[in-house]
């Protein structure tokens, strides 16, 4: 691997973050004073600009041989014991194709938002969050470590925060932020420690764990740690040559193993080129495996729990829940964050991780599992919703399911493929969903469109050509993604249980003819037939004084729609399927990122025959599904759906209801984990202020009572007495009866008394 | 005889004093002036009496041994020049003390502080037991000073019958001694007792004779369970002389206690076994005594009752060093008395001072005292966090030399002492804090008119303020000083 | 024989009496009142600016030190060192190392933007029916203020253990008015219990006064037990309380052999004699309950004070003391700490939760991310020491920052409970955004101060040499998600849905609360993505730290 130093390597993050500082700190005042123009022209330039940033440095990576890795690091970030967590890029053949999608699309749709969200008093809120989420995600993509990652990680899941509850009056959209961050933040709870257990899992394969070691050298190591914290800018120019530093020190190991293969394995690290040179190295891979904690081997837990926190960012199973409430959001955001970009980001994590995870078996296997099972669950749902972007919404869901498949089985450039393509395609269909719901005074209930076509054409178009590319009809750009996919799947033998493949394909495929039932179902219900939308409703939300009937978007919408419709169409091109014999453009330029783990996954092969029959067979579910979609829905001429939704059979409302509702898993998410919370959390407050703060109280009261009752013997005592002494004068006068009266004596043998108590005292203490 | 004399010359310089205030007093009669010229009379007597004593005298006995001149004596002598000027001057300014009777005042206050001159210097039983009696009886009269105040004379027939009773058993004690011992002089009571001790038959005498005496010191130093007559008697009495008793008198019974164990009964454990287990009974007696004292101060409503208990509980403290009997202890217990003195009279000035704006010294009376008399509010608050313990107030330096005393004695049953107090002085915090709360953050419900301070009281009260203070952070002087008179004459 | 540090600044002690030489000049004015003829106005504005004043200049000469202090340098620097008291071989010696002087600065810092915000200029702040605290008593509070900055500033710089405890107990003094007389004024709730100002005043006092006076044993204790040492004027001495001596003298193992306390081993009693005292402080459960009650009732900059940087103090303690001095303690008490700390971080979530103050809140998830201290310190990596020492100063600016907030709503609605507001963002944008940066800052996320701290400690608990400290980290990285969980409803009770118009009379932060709330959140962003400021203070110390713990651990 040969590490090629970009000094313009930061900039393709950092404009967009420069367009959010703008937008956030002087947008709304610069709205105000010069209108919208103020706010967009930079927030949608920048983008546009790292976008020029990235092709260029793709470029360079391109021209500068197969191996070759662009860096450059900033500065130390947590220079803290073996932990080599720098803010430092990298990008290789894999992070180029992510970094182009999403700088790419985001741009294509912050111009798409121009139009969308004009007239919004929060014009500016939304292009800072978009700048800002641009940020993230390519952080998240450009991280040549593990904890950089997870900065953008969460990143991302902010913003993604924010520009769900965008219209944060509404009480709704805000729950669904927060559900959104919240869920979010579970899977990221295993993210961070599937890397904990990564880290110190490899450190064990290093030296002991807080070993003496470092306590010996540790004069040295502190002096240049803080010689090199001290000028991290000038290390900065030299990231690309390796670094010598004044010894190689316990503090910073890896920094001696900056670069080349050559230079010797740090003890542990988070980056994932040493990560993958430590796990290339024999010894320490087996060393490795071979740890185990709670009786699973550390390599496939830390696996797994990385799996977890990519579940959550990319809504698979079994935290999935969050996207489709997601869909509160402006339809943009769903499709730059909730459909492109953002959601992709567990597909991409793994893929970058191929090192890791090709070495667990199991873990690949859950992968695999549990995006088929994603798949088809969500497809089933997106059966029979009628929010158009609840539909859009499950069909992501299950498109994401299908890339997990493809990198559960080892075939990662399909998976990312796919990533590809699906962003061009579920873009184009959420953007078009924009277009329609704009087009229909926000509404977004399928059953009060129909028969746009008349008025929207170029949407409707698109919409079609999409429809036709997710669906896989031949030639459009899904088809080859997910047929390379399905026969990865059919093929694969790297699974844990027998005939694995063949299963997980039948369950795809259904799939699949889901996807092409429910998108073309859309399709028909929305475009064809005649308008049922009330005409001239209320218009809540931005007002773009539109009149009763729908009607096209402007340009910037269309424009972005045609582009996006071109490229889902022709898209497919560069990953043709090897079995035409034509170069596949994508795969040779991913070959060298996946080398290394190509031969640990285990491929059955068949012949070519049995592959030409699978490309048959799912052509003809992509065609199946169209067909029945058409049936049933085109122009709503067809009673069927309709007398289905009345008919008495208990079964079939029951499976209707089920699906209809989602399984019912939101309500049981919200009674076990949120009730549950909110229960634990009263008890354990109330605990607080009544048990223990109780206690507090209770000793110092106590205190007051021991006071109370001793004051109370003292006075009792004492006032009594000297009021009985007084009344003895009183009585007495100043004769002797004061003497003679038994009183006094009986109060000097109290006091005798305690004298003889003391002696006894003094008999029982050892002495 | 003669040098004896000439070691005697600040006792007799005392006795001079209260003849001459005496006979001052049936002069001046009915003349204007007639009190503060009396004030100035016996401050000059107290002034020339500190004068009159030679710091540098050799440690020699008095008399044939009745009195010791030695460098702990010395420290006392002017321990209590200080105190009776002290009473002398609150005497003047309190109205409490009917300008007729100041004279009279004068007198029975220069007659105790020759007592307790005496008490602190006397090494030999009669003479101990006589000074005790000379300290009493004019502390009786001033007791009820107050005549036709019922609580007053009901606190001086109180004391009365506990003084009684605790002299009587104390010279029972002494009478055992002298049975046991055929001496009278410490010294010579010191090697007979560590003889006696060695057969186990006349150990149960000297342990009664060791107990009923330690009643009569327990009654000066108000120790549990000798300490009841104290809140009555702190109530009924006249605040100047309760300001003077809470100070001296306690001091007086220290140093006879000290001197009594030190050299009459072998404390330092010098004979194996020891005489007698002091030390636990001691410590036994001290967790009680500031136990019992804190607890009770804490639900007390009366200001003058409250410091009535918290000098119980301070007394505990001091018997807490007393009882690890070494030099350590000795010096902290000295230290710690001239702390007390700064900063307990300085509470009862604050106390006299309000009472005489407000005639009342219950607790309620001093809410938002903080804002209307700044200053009293103020140096209150720093007596009463001095009492406290609180760093770096002079208070916390005297605590901190009595823990280290005990902890450097060390042992289990000392670190269990040294536990108790500490846990007893955060509980003297609460009823401190509770004072200094009604001064600051509450309010008063009734009049919230300014207090004008009267120039004398707010000069006495910076006086006692500043060493309160200035001991806080720079002690070396004193401990200084009380290196040099910690020595004991055998 | 172990070396004497001669004094070579006196900047420590500049910064430690400045407050101290600006008390003089308030009494000065005060005492000179009558003879000037100050009006009530006058004297006010005038000690308000006499506590501008000091505390900018010690947070200038802040800044110095911060420039002139060499992280490469391990020992102490900036040595004040002088004799005080020949008795007890007392000394006056101050001086930081990297340990001290992340907490030094972070006090110069936080008490400008405490004063700043008692201060009632630059903007509205209160009506006719509530007037505002710091319009009261001016003169008081500032001596007080001041006193308090003295007492604190000292704590950390001490390197004499009788001079810690001293300025340790100075502490509290000013911290019992503060509370006592400008905080809430007493109220009865529901339940019939009295509470406000005066109730948590005294509960702090006595609470942390119960915890210091064993701390004070364990001080004589230790003294005692100490081997002969030089003070700084060469004279020998046979005991000492110099903290280098008695470190050394410590690892020596002179400890272990003497007399065992109670049946208890004498290192262990002091290590818990000490523990206690600074445990309360941290707080740590089940000690924790002084704390809600005197931030809730404390007035705005005070709280600040309180959780920036009090509560450090403990942890300063216990990483000072505990670790420093008795590491191989620390190591047999390790998991306990630890335990306590993960119930500090998983129940402070949980009942955060469940509270409707917002400072209250805000409180409780002091407790939770003190926890993050104790369970960083106890697993006794690098990653978990330095994240402990981050997070005490990330905690320093973010705590202060929600406290801010908390009293930017409380001076305007005279009301903090969440559920009674609602859309205040459309009303209040600026202070929504703040907000909104503040709390994020404190749920940790990447990118800002919060998550540092955080992160390294969970990493570093992770990596401890006792496996069970992996369940330990696992069982608080799910208050990640709680803290996400309240943070984000509380923002969503208070700043979205409908606007409610019952609130149409409040205003937007103004300049005084700009003032300490930007720098506050700049350096809360800056420290996310660049800490190299703090780890070049404090990387060498706690490597240092960690060999002693390590060395001694295995």
């Amino acid at each position: 691997m040969k590490l090629v130093h970009l000094p313009t390597l930061f900039l393709i993050p950092l404009l967009p973050l420069l367009g959010a500082a703008w937008c956030g700190l002087v947008g709304a005042r610069a709205q105000r004073r010069f209108g919208e123009r103020a706010v967009h022209r930079p927030a949608v330039l920048l983008p546009w600009i790292s976008f020029a940033f990235a092709a260029h440095a793709v470029a360079v990576l391109a021209v500068s041989g197969p191996d070759a890795v662009l860096a450059q690091r900033l500065w130390a970030w947590l220079p803290v014991g073996d932990l080599d967590a720098d803010l430092a890029f990298q990008l290789d053949r894999l992070s180029a194709v992510m970094c182009l999608v999403v700088t790419f699309v985001g741009s294509l749709i912050h111009v798409y938002s121009i139009g969308y969200m004009h007239g919004d008093p929060g014009y500016w809120r939304f292009f800072c969050y978009l700048n800002l989420f641009l940020f993230a995600m390519l952080v998240l993509v450009l991280a040549d470590n593990l904890l950089l990652m997870f900065v953008g990680w969460e990143g991302v899941g902010l913003c993604s925060y924010l520009l769900i509850g965008f219209w944060y009056r509404d009480r709704e959209k805000a729950i669904a932020g927060i559900k959104a961050f919240v869920v979010n933040r579970v899977g990221d709870a295993g993210f961070a420690l599937g890397l904990f257990l990564l880290f110190w899992g490899l450190a064990g394969t290093g030296r002991p764990v807080g070993g003496p070691p470092d306590v010996l050298e540790s004069p040295l190591a502190g002096r240049s740690t803080a010689v090199e914290t001290e000028e991290p800018r000038r290390e900065a120019g030299r990231a690309a040559s390796p670094i010598a530093r004044p010894g190689g020190t316990a503090e910073e190991p890896h920094r001696s193993a900056e670069a080349t293969d050559a230079s010797p394995l740090p003890r542990t690290s988070i980056r994932f080129r040493e990560v993958e040179r430590i796990l290339r190295d024999p010894a320490r891979r087996h060393a490795f495996a071979s740890q185990r904690w709670l009786g699973l081997s550390v390599l496939t837990l830390s696996c797994l729990l990385l799996f977890f926190g990519a579940t959550g960012k990319s809504a698979q199973i079994p935290l999935y829940t969050w996207l489709p409430d997601a869909m509160a959001g402006p339809t943009p955001v769903s499709a730059l964050i909730h459909a492109a970009t953002m959601v992709t980001a567990g597909v991409y994590l793994v893929a970058r991780l191929h090192f890791l995870f090709a070495l667990s078996p199991t873990a690949m296997t859950v992968v695999a599992t549990v995006g088929t099972a994603t798949a088809l669950f969500a497809a089933t749902i997106g059966l029979f919703q009628y929010d158009i972007k609840k539909v859009l919404a499950y069909s992501t869901v299950s498109q994401l399911g299908f890339m997990f498949v493809a990198v559960g089985v080892g075939a990662w450039w399909v998976g990312i493929f796919h990533l590809v393509t699906h962003a061009f395609f579920k873009a184009c269909l959420f953007l078009g969903s924009g277009s329609v719901i704009l087009g229909c005074h926000h509404e977004q209930d399928m059953r009060r469109m129909g028969g746009l076509r008349r008025w929207m054409p170029v949407t409707a178009i698109t919409y079609f050509l999409s429809c036709c590319a997710i669906a896989g009809f031949p030639f459009f750009s899904g088809f080859f993604s997910k047929d390379e996919i399905l026969w990865n799947v059919f093929a694969t033998a790297n699974l844990r249980y027998a005939s694995g493949g063949v299963v997980l394909w039948a369950v795809a495929a259904g799939a699949a003819l889901c996807t092409s039932f429910y998108m073309f179902r859309s399709y028909y219900m929305t475009f064809t037939g005649d308008y049922r939308g009330a005409t001239g409703g209320e218009v809540h939300g931005p007002e773009h004084g539109h009149g009763a009937l729908p009607k096209e978007s402007p340009p910037s919408i269309t424009g972005v729609l045609v582009v996006l419709a071109a490229l889902a169409v022709v898209g497919g091109v560069v990953g043709l399927p090897h079995l035409w014999h034509l170069p596949n453009a994508l795969e040779s330029w991913l070959e060298p990122v996946f080398a290394g783990s190509e031969h640990l996954v285990r491929r059955r092969d068949f012949g070519p025959a049995v592959e030409w029959g699978l490309m048959g067979l799912s052509v003809a579910i992509a065609l199946g599904g169209f067909a029945l979609a058409r049936w049933l829905y085109l122009a709503a001429r067809n009673p069927i759906p309709a007398r289905l939704l009345e008919s008495p059979n208990p079964v079939v409302r029951f499976v209707h209801r089920l699906i209809y509702r989602k399984y019912y898993v939101d309500e049981v998410y919200g009674r076990v984990f949120v009730d549950g919370a909110l229960g634990a959390s009263r008890s354990l407050a109330s605990f607080d202020a009544r048990v223990i703060d109780g206690l507090v109280n209770l000793c110092g009261r106590a205190g007051r009572i021991c006071g109370d009752l001793q004051g109370w013997i003292d006075r009792r005592f004492v006032d009594g007495l000297v009021n009985r002494v007084g009344d003895a004068i009183v009585a007495g006068g100043r004769n002797l009866r004061l003497v003679q009266s038994g009183r006094i004596q009986s109060y000097v043998a109290g006091l005798v008394a305690g004298a003889i108590a003391l002696v006894a005292i003094t008999y029982v203490v050892p002495w | 005889m003669a040098s004896s004399l000439a070691g005697f010359v600040p006792q007799i310089v005392l006795a001079a004093t209260a003849v001459a205030v005496l006979v001052g007093d049936l002069l001046l009669a009915g003349r204007p002036g007639r009190r503060p010229s009396l004030a100035v009379l016996t401050a000059l007597g107290l002034t020339a009496a500190a004068l009159a004593v030679r710091p540098s005298a050799p440690d020699a006995s008095l008399f044939s041994g009745l009195i010791a001149l030695d460098g702990f004596a010395r420290f006392f002598l002017w321990f209590f020049l200080a105190a009776a000027l002290a009473g002398t001057v609150f005497g003047a300014l309190s109205d409490e003390v009917h300008p007729e009777r100041y004279g009279e005042y004068l007198i029975l206050l220069l007659c105790l502080t020759l007592g307790m001159c005496l008490l602190a210097a006397a090494r030999h039983l009669l003479m101990i037991y006589l000074s005790i009696e000379l300290v009493s009886l004019p502390s009786y009269v001033l007791a009820g000073f107050r005549r036709g105040d019922r609580r007053s004379s009901e606190a001086a027939l109180k004391y009365v019958i506990y003084g009684a009773a605790a002299s009587g058993l104390m010279l029972y004690g002494f009478s055992l001694l002298y049975g046991l011992t055929g001496s009278l002089d410490l010294a010579g009571v010191g090697r007979a007792v560590s003889n006696a001790s060695q057969d186990p038959a006349s150990r149960l005498v000297l342990s009664l004779a060791a107990l009923f005496s330690l009643a009569g010191f327990g009654y000066k130093v108000a120790a549990v369970p000798f300490h009841m007559w104290c809140p009555d008697v702190y109530e009924g009495a006249p605040t100047p002389f309760v300001a003077f008793l809470s100070v001296a008198p306690k001091a007086a019974g220290f140093a006879a206690l000290l001197r009594f164990l030190l050299v009459g009964f072998d404390l330092g454990g010098l004979s194996q076994p020891p005489p007698f287990p002091w030390p636990v009974l001691l410590g036994l007696l001290a967790m009680a005594t500031m136990t019992l004292g804190n607890l009770v101060a804490v639900v007390q409503d009366n200001l003058k009752r409250l410091l009535a208990y918290s000098s119980i509980a301070h007394a505990g403290y001091m018997l807490m060093a007393v009882a690890v009997g070494t030099d350590a202890g000795l010096r902290a217990v000295l230290l710690y008395l001239v702390v007390y003195f700064a900063m307990n009279l300085g509470a009862f000035l604050a106390v006299m001072a309000v009472r005489e704006k407000t005639g009342s010294e219950s607790i309620a009376d001093y809410r938002g005292l903080g804002a209307r008399s700044p200053f009293l509010a103020a140096t209150l608050a720093i007596f009463l966090f001095s009492l406290t313990g609180i760093p770096p107030l002079a208070g916390f330096i005297g605590k901190f030399y009595l823990f280290a005393a005990v902890l450097a004695k060390g042992g289990a049953f000392f670190y269990v002492v040294a536990i108790v107090g500490v846990l007893n002085s955060a509980v003297s915090l609460y009823y401190y804090a509770r004072v200094v709360k009604a001064m600051y953050l509450d309010h008063p419900e009734t009049d919230a008119a300014a207090l004008p301070l009267s120039g004398s009281y707010a000069a006495l009260l910076a006086l006692l303020a500043l060493p309160t203070l200035a001991l806080g952070v720079w002690w070396h002087p004193v401990t200084r000083a009380i290196e040099r008179s910690s020595s004991l004459f055998p | 024989m172990y070396p004497t540090y001669p004094t070579t600044s006196s900047l420590l002690t500049w910064m430690i009496f400045l407050p101290a030489v600006g008390i003089g000049l308030i009494l000065l004015l005060l005492a000179l009142r009558p003879a000037l003829r100050l009006s009530q106005k006058l004297l006010d504005d005038l000690s308000r600016a006499i506590g501008l004043a000091s505390t900018a200049t010690v947070a200038a000469l802040g800044v110095h030190l911060w420039r002139g202090f060499d992280g490469r340098e391990a020992d102490l620097q900036y040595v004040h060192h002088a004799v005080w008291m020949e008795p007890f071989n007392i000394e006056y010696f101050v001086g930081a190392d990297g340990l001290s002087i992340s907490m030094i600065l972070l006090t110069a810092f936080v008490f400008l933007a405490a004063m700043i915000a008692s201060v009632p200029w630059w903007g509205r702040l209160d009506d006719e029916h509530h007037p505002h605290f710091s319009k009261r008593r001016v003169p008081a509070y500032v001596v007080l203020f001041l006193l308090l900055e003295t007492g604190v500033m000292g704590t950390f710089c001490a390197q004499d253990f009788f001079l810690f405890y001293v300025f340790w107990e100075v502490m509290l003094l000013p911290m019992y008015f503060l509370i006592g007389i400008w905080g809430a004024p007493p109220r009865v709730e529901p339940d019939g219990r009295v509470r406000g100002g005066p109730y948590a005043a005294i509960k702090f006092f006595l609470y942390t006064l119960a915890g210091s006076v064993l701390m004070l044993l364990a001080l004589i204790a230790l003294y005692y037990a100490s081997g002969p040492a030089v003070l700084v004027n060469g004279k020998e001495t046979a005991h000492t309380f110099n903290l280098v001596y008695l470190t050394q003298q410590a690892r020596d193992g002179l400890f272990q052999g003497a007399a065992p306390i109670l049946g208890v081993a004498f290192p262990k009693m002091i290590f818990l004699g000490l523990f206690l005292g600074f445990s309360i402080k941290v707080p740590m459960f089940p000690f924790h309950t002084w704390l809600p009650d005197a931030h809730v009732d404390a007035p705005t900059p005070i709280s600040v004070i309180l959780a920036g940087i009090l509560l450090k103090t403990g942890v300063y303690g216990i990483l000072r003391f505990n670790l420093q001095m008795l590491p191989d303690v620390f190591w047999w008490a390790a998991p306990a700490i630890a335990v306590f700390g993960v119930i500090n971080i998983v129940y402070g979530a949980f009942v955060c939760l469940a509270q409707k103050d917002l400072k209250k809140l805000i409180a409780y998830s002091s407790v939770s991310h003190m926890g993050f201290c104790l369970l960083g310190a106890a697993a006794l990596t690098h990653q978990g020491i330095s994240g402990a020492v981050f997070q005490m100063v990330s905690h320093g600016i973010i705590s202060p920052m929600l406290f801010l907030i908390a009293g930017v709503i409380y001076d305007r609605a005279h009301t903090r409970e969440i559920e009674g507001f609602g859309g205040l963002a459309t009303r209040l944008p600026e202070y929504a955004g703040i907000t909104g940066l503040a709390f994020m800052a404190s749920l940790g996320l990447p990118g800002l101060a919060g998550f540092v701290g955080e992160v390294l400690v969970f990493l570093g608990g992770f990596g401890a040499a006792d496996h069970a400290f992996r369940w330990f980290v696992a069982a608080s990285v799910p208050a990640v998600v709680i803290t996400a969980g309240y943070y984000l409803w509380t923002m969503q009770r208070m700043f979205l849905g409908n606007f409610n118009e019952k609130w149409s009379h409040l205003w937007d932060i103004h300049w005084r609360e700009r003032l300490t709330l930007y720098p506050l959140a700049a350096i809360t962003v800056v420290l996310g993505f660049w800490p190299h400021p703090v780890f070049r203070l404090v990387n060498r110390s706690i490597h240092l730290l960690v060999d002693v713990a390590l060395g001694k651990g295995i």
